[in-house]
């Protein structure tokens, strides 16, 4: 490295005023602006030794640009604004002596003196008051927030005691389960012998192929529905959607074909509602279909079959017989002595009052005793069986949601979100009213007719890597995603920004590009108490 | 499940097929009723073994001025002897030969008000021109050489152009001249008894359904060598479901323009294409189709192809080593243009147009550099524009709210990228009615454009030319009650078409009684009537669509059936048209304010003359490499015609492009007169500062970068505006003579500046291949390697790594730049400069700086600093560095129409910026350590000496470097500065 030749300057043609040595410099690096002995003064990277004359010279020396804090002369610096009276702050070296007097430099420092004026009181009170006012946001909010995490705790004491209680209703529906079972196995093992040979009969195999048909109709006729209710919906999306400007006619010729199909009117002709428009519904209702003599038209269908599916036809067939032959004699469950061994009759006898008067309990046989079978026993158990699982259920759900409640991923480490599970909010933007059921899904809901669709499910709060799951801004951003795709487009998505606020509420929606949109809102669960945010960099807050 | 699946594959195919340019709605030559006559006809030409123009001279009928200027006579077809054309030939002041031809007497009038809109005056007409008649020819020769020679042959008629005996432009030389004259329609009813039999004679064997309006003719017919056997769409012509009625007839003009010894053609933009351009007639010819100028919004155009674009511009320019001639051939209609090369040293034209006169200029040059200047005698100079304009201006389709507006301010700050401009694309607008703010999403407009006014920032907000037709809408309320909207061809009425608002009209600005009326609707006080006082003068205009783009009429545009002021046919001025309206815009932003203001007005629509309306764009590009490259070749090419500030979308208008070519394509654009990114609104958000490291910070360097070199820029405007010169200019411009630079259209120079950049428009591109035409030195501008060129040639390899730009200043250059990021270019106006001197071999440099309020037309009034630096040796082994004033050298042509008699330098101007001043010296390629530094009369200054090579070595590497800090001279004033 040649040093620089140090000469004395040609006489400043410039008029400007040259400023202080220290202009532009924080307070913790003031002590590094002093010039050595000999006159010189060294870069804050240490590579070079430059004349105490070029510091803030208007002329930038230093690699690192450490000789000019305060001219902008040396680019990507920092320029300290003293903002006396106010708070201290930097600005980047590209807005000093610009010519613009910056805002957060209140006491005018970033233009040649005469240029700015010092505002520092005025910005400082205005700053006073804008702070006290965010504070006084903050603090309401953070009541409405403990109260939010008081409603957690209470959630989960209520949640934990929900669990004791099922667990205990479980506990005696599992001796239940375990009576009825004993019992169902029993009238099984009895009556299988009979049953086994009467399923044997030809009727009895055909009902079951009929069955087997009929349930595999039904799914694929699910199938299909869901299908076209799919296509449907793309194909509703494609009418209003699309641009008819494009003039693109394989696109028109979809739009009408479907309209022609779905009975809907040319959607350039919705809203121009006509007297024609009421003749073409009468001919639509005319020609309706013409089934043949006892058919099913589709609501018969959707009514009927799945009633026809759960047809027992164990009993049906018992009943058949019934019908067909002599009547049966006694029902075997009653008639069973007649196959036992002496010896065994009295105990049977005992076992049976105890197992009639249960049965009769559960409505399955009738006192008298005639129409109990198997098949009764077994609905019993059954009936008994589900209501355990969906208690066992509950119990499991009441748990988890108490764990839950103080997940960061979820409800946050205090459950201060747990109140707001579910709870929906709207925006009205004229065209749209956009409802947000946070931690479910995004709605947009057209306010002049028209489909509504899906913006997004809960997907997580803020997703960025460089956010730590559990700060606070963590818990500024929720996502929502896989909302109903676009036409010709990806999935909608929903970034739903939050800041501290009184209430809960849905402030702008905005679609800043195809079908990803963005909210802002407010919500207290946001606001932490003054202390709680004052100290959580070890600092004070003090922001511009 | 076959069924789904096979389904599956149709729309896949579907899918495919919508993301592709529209081939179908856009006609090919055999698709236009004229251009397919055109095309028959040379065809005929080439099959015949004798062929002679039926077009004479009537040498009795000779006439020439009483000024001996302008030479005029009649002229006959012996096709249809009773019809009169009457041709005039004028020779201009500059030595331009403007040959015009038309009907007299005719049934009807051809269109002849193209150059009335075109040229900028009538053209002076030398009186120092004699015309010698012989019996075979007539004859002047002029030029300050006498060597330049219009020679008008009478049978057949034969116009041409000679520079010392040798033949630079020749009209007619292949008799393919044919006005088709106005007639009266004979209703062939017994000819349409008996149709033509399938297949017979299908032109070019294609089945169009314009086909079915041929007539045969059964007679004998003796005009058939020339014409054809069957009238060929003379009188309705069906495209698509459209036909078009013709109610004039055929009226086409074909012409056939030779250059015998110009191997190269330059020019007729808008097209995507190579700049040399590729021929489309003969063997192996590149395209099969001629150019077509008809100005089309074509969705998703080919990045290759002779296909008509946006704009027109008919001016072709032929070259070769030992001249530059061009020919502007001046009709507003469509027109078709079939390039050929009978020999490696000649270019063949065929030029066929619709309807209009013939209104021929031929500008003899002999150079690059005379065609421009005599080009922008006819249709003017490019203007000089804001210079915030010159800054990045960024786009998107759509910001969608004045807070999306101001959040995307803020974020370029919080980066310190700067940026000049916001641009509001359609949907600011309620319901895509111009000028009206949707008050739910931009509810502050006024506000909005304040906030970004206060950093130095404009907005742009678009305007179309289309008005929804709907009563509450103030301005087609009251453009359809003044009656000055479009009409439909049976000229009454109001022609109604689709756009984006839905049904639409369009105004006629031909209309004279429309030009009041737009400039009114742009006052910000408001007055008695409704104008768009919801804007600010930080507000400019982007004129979108002005083709114009009509989504359901033929080949998306307006029926040519339509009705325009004077009864003319849109077919007329169909090109003209989208010139008309940005015209309109650009005086309307300046009378704003009184005095006017510097307006700014991008168009996409254009014509010969727009450059004295502002910007262009190459429209709707795709986000593709393809594109990327092409961009570059399409703005040299706009260039050539006079529309020097243009510019591609930086990212390319459709698609999600990678970072890597993102990065790519803001080099491109960072060296584009005109600077914008832009984004159609399917594609995801891809503003700068949303980019990931490293690409972020490369970007922000190319954008500090172009504003760094902002004073460059505007100084290359300040030439242009004078001189017509382009701004970027190709190889061939600069070093006419070397051949080999001839085809070359992937680098280029800016301006004088000394500046050479090739920009990467490939993917994984790591280095990059520069072509040096001379034997000088050229420096990177980055690391200050030098290299070596070779009078013959010679191709240098360089790094171009993904933040490497290949950028090289060239020997004997002194570049002055902006080196403090601001956040706008407005803001840079206090700042001093640095002065980079790059040594020629020689060891010289030269360079200027042009300064003015960027804003006002104080310019005009001499309210500029227009200085030389002026790098020589001095003494024995000395540099003397200098700054003189070249306002007041030169006056008359400093700037833009500011013809000045003398300069002040002490001006208001001047005196704004008095003391602004040089920060920095930096001088490359110095042969050694110099002794001393002095600013002359002054004392030593302060500096630092780097060795490196010197400028005048054979060696390469890195040059040596003198950095003199700070010497305190001031921008304005002359001074000195030794270097011993």
């Amino acid at each position: 490295m040649i040093p620089w030749v140090f000469l004395v300057c040609s006489l400043p043609l410039s008029a400007a005023v040259v400023p202080t040595k220290t202009l532009g410099v924080s307070p913790d690096l003031s002590s590094k602006y002093v010039p050595s002995k000999a006159g010189t003064w060294r870069c804050l990277d240490g590579s070079k030794e430059i004349s105490w004359d070029f510091v803030n010279d208007d002329s930038c020396d230093c690699l690192d640009g450490s000789d000019e804090p305060g001219t902008g002369a040396c680019p990507d610096t920092q320029f300290y604004c003293q903002n006396e009276g106010h708070i201290g702050t930097y600005i980047p070296s590209s807005r000093v002596n610009d010519g613009l007097c910056e805002v957060q430099c209140c006491d005018g420092s970033d233009e040649r003196s005469g240029v700015c004026p010092n505002l520092c009181k005025e910005i400082g009170d205005a700053y006073k008051k804008k702070r006290d006012a965010e504070l006084k946001i903050q603090r309401e909010g953070a009541k409405v927030r403990s109260s939010y995490i008081a409603y957690a705790h209470q959630e989960k004491k209520r949640l934990e005691a929900e669990a004791q209680a099922l667990a205990e209703q479980i506990k005696i529906k599992e001796k239940e389960v375990q009576r009825l079972q004993d019992i169902a196995e029993r009238t099984e093992s009895l009556s299988q012998a009979a049953l086994e040979q009467k399923k044997k009969s030809p009727l009895y195999q055909s009902l079951l192929a009929h069955n087997n048909a009929l349930k595999s109709l039904q799914r694929e006729h699910n199938k299909h529905l869901e299908r076209e209710k799919a296509l449907g919906e793309i194909l509703d999306a494609l009418r209003t959607g699309y641009n008819p400007n494009y003039q693109d006619m394989a696109v028109l010729e979809a739009v009408r074909g479907w309209e022609e199909l779905a009975g809907l009117p040319h959607i350039n002709d919705v809203g121009k509602e006509t007297e024609g428009s009421e003749e073409s519904k009468e001919e639509d209702a005319v020609i309706e279909e013409e089934l043949e003599e006892g058919a099913l038209s589709a609501d018969d269908l959707q009514r009927e079959v799945p009633g026809l599916l759960d047809t027992d036809y164990i009993s049906l067939m018992l009943e058949h017989e019934e019908h067909i032959q002599a009547p049966v004699e006694g029902s075997i469950l009653f008639d069973l002595t007649s196959y036992m061994p002496d010896s065994v009759i009295p105990a049977y006898e005992d076992f049976k009052d105890i197992l009639i008067s249960w049965l009769q309990k559960f409505g399955i046989v009738s006192a008298d005793g005639s129409a109990a079978d198997s098949s009764r026993a077994q609905q019993a158990l059954h009936d008994a069986e589900n209501e355990l699982d969906s208690l066992k259920k509950n119990m499991e759900t009441a748990e988890s949601d108490a764990k839950e409640i103080f997940n960061i991923h979820g409800f946050g480490a205090k459950g201060e979100w747990k109140k707001l599970d579910g709870t929906c909010l709207e925006k009205d933007t004229g065209d749209y009213t956009y409802e947000v059921c946070l931690f479910k899904e995004v709605k947009q809901k057209p306010n002049h007719g028209g489909t509504t669709f899906s913006l997004g499910k809960f997907e997580s709060w803020n997703p960025s890597s460089e956010v730590e799951p559990g700060r606070p801004e963590f818990y500024q951003k929720q996502v929502y995603k896989h909302g109903t795709r676009c036409w010709n487009g990806p999935e909608r998505n929903v970034v739903l920004k939050l800041t501290c606020g009184v209430e809960n509420a849905i402030l702008t929606v905005q679609e800043l590009e195809k079908c990803e949109y963005e909210f802002t809102g407010t919500s207290p669960a946001l606001c932490l108490s003054v202390q709680e945010n004052g100290t959580k960099n070890g600092q004070p807050r003090e922001e511009l | 499940m076959r069924t789904w699946s096979l389904l599956g594959v149709v729309t896949l195919l579907i899918a495919q097929e919508s993301w592709a340019f529209k081939a179908h709605d856009f006609k090919t030559c055999s698709q236009s009723g004229f251009c397919r006559r055109g095309r028959d006809l040379s065809a005929r030409a080439k099959e015949a073994k004798s062929w002679t123009s039926p077009y004479s001279v009537d040498p009795s009928s000779i006439n020439i001025s009483s000024n001996n200027a302008v030479f005029s006579a009649a002229v006959k077809s012996s096709l249809y002897p009773e019809v009169n054309f009457g041709l005039e030939v004028r020779v201009q002041e500059d030595g331009v030969a403007r040959v015009r031809m038309d009907e007299v007497g005719g049934l009807r009038k051809r269109y002849d008000e193209a150059a009335g809109w075109a040229l900028i005056e009538e053209p002076t007409i030398s009186t120092a021109i004699k015309w010698t008649t012989s019996k075979k020819d007539i004859r002047a020769v002029y030029g300050e050489k006498k060597d330049i020679e219009v020679v008008v042959a009478f049978e057949p008629l034969r116009v041409s152009l000679l520079r010392g005996g040798k033949e630079q432009i020749v009209l007619n030389g292949q008799g393919l001249l044919h006005m088709e004259h106005f007639r009266t329609k004979v209703e062939a009813a017994t000819a349409t008894e008996e149709p033509e039999p399938e297949g017979a004679e299908s032109p070019e064997g294609v089945e169009s359904p314009e086909v079915e309006d041929q007539v045969v003719v059964e007679v004998p017919n003796p005009r058939a060598w020339f014409e054809g056997h069957e009238e060929d769409a003379l009188w309705e012509e069906t495209f698509g479901s459209w036909t078009d009625s013709k109610p004039k007839g055929p009226e086409s003009l074909s012409l056939d323009i030779n250059f015998p010894n110009h191997g190269t053609v330059y020019g007729i933009p808008q097209h995507a294409t190579r700049l040399a351009l590729p021929t489309t007639k003969g063997d192996d010819s590149t395209f099969t189709d001629p150019y077509r100028l008809y100005n089309s919004d074509v969705f998703e155009y080919l990045a290759s192809s002779p296909v008509s674009l946006y704009g027109s511009i008919p001016l072709m320019h032929a070259h070769s080593t030992e001249s530059t001639v061009a020919v502007f051939h001046l009709v507003g209609s469509e027109t078709w243009i079939d390039v050929s090369h009978a020999s490696e040293k000649s270019t063949e034209t065929h030029w066929v147009s619709e309807s209009g006169i013939l209104d021929t200029f031929l500008l003899p040059g002999p150079t690059a550099e005379d065609v421009f200047k005599q080009y922008a005698r006819l249709t003017g100079t490019p203007v000089m524009p804001t210079q915030w304009s010159l800054g990045y201006h960024q786009c998107r389709w759509n910001y969608v709210s004045s807070d999306d507006v101001r959040t995307v301010q803020k974020r370029f700050d919080e980066e310190d990228m700067p940026v000049d401009v916001f641009w509001l694309d359609i949907e600011y607008s309620e319901g895509h009615k111009y000028f009206m703010w949707n008050d739910k999403t931009f509810p502050d407009p006024v506000e909005m454009t304040n906030d970004v006014a206060v950093n130095g920032r404009k907005m742009v907000v678009i305007v179309d030319p289309h008005l929804k037709r709907e009563d509450n809408y103030p301005a087609f309320k009251q453009a359809s009650e003044l009656g000055i909207l479009v009409k439909p061809k049976s000229g009454e009425g109001e022609y109604e078409g689709w756009c984006w608002p839905g049904s639409s009209s369009w105004t006629d600005f031909f209309n004279p009684a429309s030009w009041d009326w737009w400039k009114s609707m742009f006052k910000i006080q408001a007055g008695e009537k409704w104008s768009w006082t919801q804007s600010t003068t930080d507000v400019h205009i982007w004129n979108d669509m002005n083709e114009p783009s009509v989504f359901n009429g033929p080949e998306i545009t307006m029926p040519k059936d339509n009705i325009h002021h004077g009864g003319w046919e849109h077919r007329d001025i169909h090109n003209i048209n989208g010139m008309l309206f940005s015209n309109l815009t650009y005086q309307a932003v300046a009378e704003r304010t009184d005095p006017p203001t510097r307006p700014f007005v991008l168009t996409r629509a254009f014509f010969a003359g727009s450059q004295r309306f502002g910007a262009m764009w190459t429209g709707d590009n795709l986000g593709t490499w393809e594109h990327m490259a092409v961009g570059v070749k399409m703005v040299l090419a706009n260039g050539l015609g006079g529309l020097s500030f243009a510019g591609s979308d930086v990212g390319g208008f459709f698609g999600n492009p990678e970072p890597e070519m993102l990065v790519r394509w803001y080099q491109v654009g960072a060296f584009a007169p005109f600077f914008r990114a832009h984004a159609h609104i399917d594609t995801k958000r891809r503003e700068p500062f949303l980019l990931d490291a490293p690409y972020k910070g490369i970007v922000k360097d190319i954008l500090r970068l172009r504003y760094t070199l902002l004073p460059m820029w505007y100084t290359a405007f300040r030439e242009t505006s004078v001189t017509g010169m382009p701004i970027l200019r190709p190889q061939f411009v600069m070093f006419p003579k070397d051949k080999a630079g001839f085809d070359i259209d992937d680098q280029y120079y800016i301006g004088s500046s000394g500046l050479l950049v090739k920009p990467v428009t490939a993917k994984d591109v790591r280095e990059a291949k520069v072509y040096l035409a001379e034997d000088q030195v050229y420096y990177d501008y980055f690391t200050n390697h030098a290299y070596r060129g070779a009078a013959k040639g010679k191709e240098i390899t360089v790094a171009a790594e993904l933040d490497q730009l290949p950028l090289f200043l060239r020997g004997g250059s002194v570049l002055a730049t902006r080196e403090r990021p601001r956040r706008s270019s407005p803001l840079m106006k206090h700042d001093p400069f640095t002065l980079r001197v790059a040594l020629s071999k020689a060891g010289s440099a030269r360079g200027e700086l042009y300064l003015d309020d960027g804003e006002t037309y104080d310019h005009q009034k001499g309210h500029f600093v227009w200085r030389a630096f002026v790098a020589e040796r001095a003494g024995k082994k000395g540099l003397r560095l200098h700054s003189a004033d070249l306002g007041a050298a030169r006056p008359a042509e400093a700037v833009d129409g500011a013809a000045l008699a003398v300069y002040d330098p002490a001006n208001a101007f001047t005196a704004g910026i008095a003391q602004v001043r040089v920060e920095k010296v930096v001088v490359v390629g110095l042969a050694g350590k110099p002794s001393s530094v002095k600013v002359e009369g002054g004392a030593e200054l302060v500096w630092e000496y780097t060795p490196g090579v010197a400028a005048g070595d054979k060696k390469e590497g890195t040059a040596s470097i003198l950095t003199i800090k700070d010497p305190k001279v001031l921008i304005h004033k002359d001074w000195a500065i030794v270097i011993q």
